[in-house]
């Protein structure tokens, strides 16, 4: 599978993240000759453990997670970020946690947007929404090598790949910039070569990126 | 959902039973070695205890994984005359992940078993699978290497098919008179009510070792 990295959109100190630049990111892909292709969409779901008393429900990770893939229509990724586990599962799993009843969906998110090809790589520019809101919390942009599936061989491509977009970029002039935090994917148990399992856990490490911006924000006015 | 039977047979009718099998599905036996972890929530996960099974089949040259989980049986006056049990079954294929991830969230070991034998997938009205097994226990954590039979020279058969609230009817159907082909060999019923070996058994399993197989039904 080709390797991929997942960005996300990092705010200035004192601004936020909004629609506007999500156009000119948009933009600027087009303008350095990004073909439109179609929608993407993945979604990620939060789970919070179910107690007969809310005290209790310290005992269990509150950092469970799962995510569907638009590659991956028929399979579903379970997370526990703290413990570093990730699940790859059929798409039945999140019918069978609901008969559990052990954990509920305490929310839940989509990454939403379009899709670019631009020579050998393909690009999708997303925004965070919760599902049942308009509510913009993020930006995302997943960054795609097609020839190789080796996360270290693909490395250099990709870092100039990204300090280019970077450039393209900052010509915009925008209250913030993309930054790419690559997990240590060894301690998952995942291999040097790409899997969507790689990206679920790319998918999990930006979401605590963004509640941590957000957090940030709220301690800051507060 | 799932439409399930169960009966026991000793390990001695075993062969004439595979006899009988073989002609009436058209297929080849699969061997069968699964490890079943069964696992419970913790006390304070959940208003209500939930189990979870994990499933590994040894018998794949890479051991692979699936979650099951069992719901209720169908209930009411209609359930009580059917003689195959209707109930809820989810699974799910999962990676190697799953044991640690179900440990993570609060599920603990209740038990574990090791199931030994072969099983016929095929279509006669419903997709059916008949697994003939002997149940054994491990006398260490997860040594499946050393387990030992729970009922020594007593076999489990379980006929399953899936099903849907929409199907079940012909689904019970199918199951239910494809069980009396079985009938001179075990009696099959619901998990739970035992009806121990038949009596015809013995001679019905001469008859077929001596048949050779026979032709199929």
């Amino acid at each position: 599978m080709p390797l991929k990295w997942v960005l996300h959109w990092q705010p200035n100190a004192g601004s936020t993240v909004n629609s506007q630049i999500l156009s000119e990111v948009s933009q600027c892909v087009e303008s350095i000759n990004g073909v439109k292709e179609g929608r993407w969409r993945a979604t990620l779901t939060f789970y919070k453990p179910h107690t007969r008393e809310p005290t209790q429900a310290s005992e269990f990770p509150r950092d469970f997670l799962g995510i569907s893939l638009p590659e991956q229509p028929n399979k579903y990724y379970l997370i526990i970020r703290g413990q570093r586990i990730v699940l790859e599962a059929d798409s039945s799993i999140q019918t069978l946690m609901e008969k559990l009843q052990s954990y509920k969906t305490r929310v839940a998110l989509y990454f939403d947007g379009f899709q670019y090809q631009l020579g050998d790589f393909q690009l999708r520019v997303g925004k965070v929404v919760p599902t049942h809101s308009e509510n913009l919390r993020g930006i995302v942009m997943e960054v795609e090598y097609l020839p190789i599936s080796s996360m270290e061989k693909g490395r250099q491509v990709m870092e100039e790949f990204v300090d280019i977009w970077q450039e393209a970029l900052s010509k915009r002039s925008l209250p913030g910039h993309f930054v790419h935090i690559e997990p240590n994917f060894a301690d998952y148990g995942l291999a040097d070569s790409y899997s969507s399992q790689h990206s679920a856990v790319q998918y999990a490490t930006v979401m605590a990126q963004l509640i941590a911006t957000v957090q940030a924000v709220q301690s800051m006015r507060s | 959902m799932e439409c399930v039977v169960q009966g026991i047979i000793e390990t001695q009718h075993v062969e004439a039973l595979e006899i009988l099998l073989q002609g009436l599905c058209g297929v080849h036996k699969e061997r069968l070695r699964t490890h079943e972890i069964c696992l419970k929530s913790s006390p304070n996960l959940g208003t209500v205890s939930s189990e979870v099974r994990i499933l590994c089949d040894l018998e794949q040259p890479e051991p692979t994984w699936t979650v099951r989980h069992i719901g209720g049986a169908m209930r009411g006056a209609g359930a009580e005359q059917i003689s195959v049990l209707v109930r809820t079954m989810v699974e799910s294929k999962v990676s190697k992940n799953v044991l640690r991830l179900f440990y993570a969230l609060g599920y603990k070991l209740d038990h574990e078993l090791l199931r030994v034998g072969f099983s016929f997938h095929f279509q006669r009205g419903a997709q059916i699978t008949v697994t003939v097994s002997s149940v054994n226990k491990m006398l260490k954590l997860h040594a499946t290497d050393e387990a030992v039979p729970v009922t020594p020279g007593i076999q489990l058969v379980e006929v399953t098919a899936p099903a849907s609230a929409e199907s079940y009817s012909e689904v019970v159907s199918a199951v239910s008179s494809f069980c009396e082909y079985l009938a001179p060999l075990l009696h099959l019923s619901k998990p739970g009510i035992s009806t121990g070996v038949v009596p015809t058994a013995a001679a019905a399993a001469a008859s077929l070792m001596s048949d050779g197989g026979g032709t199929p039904l």
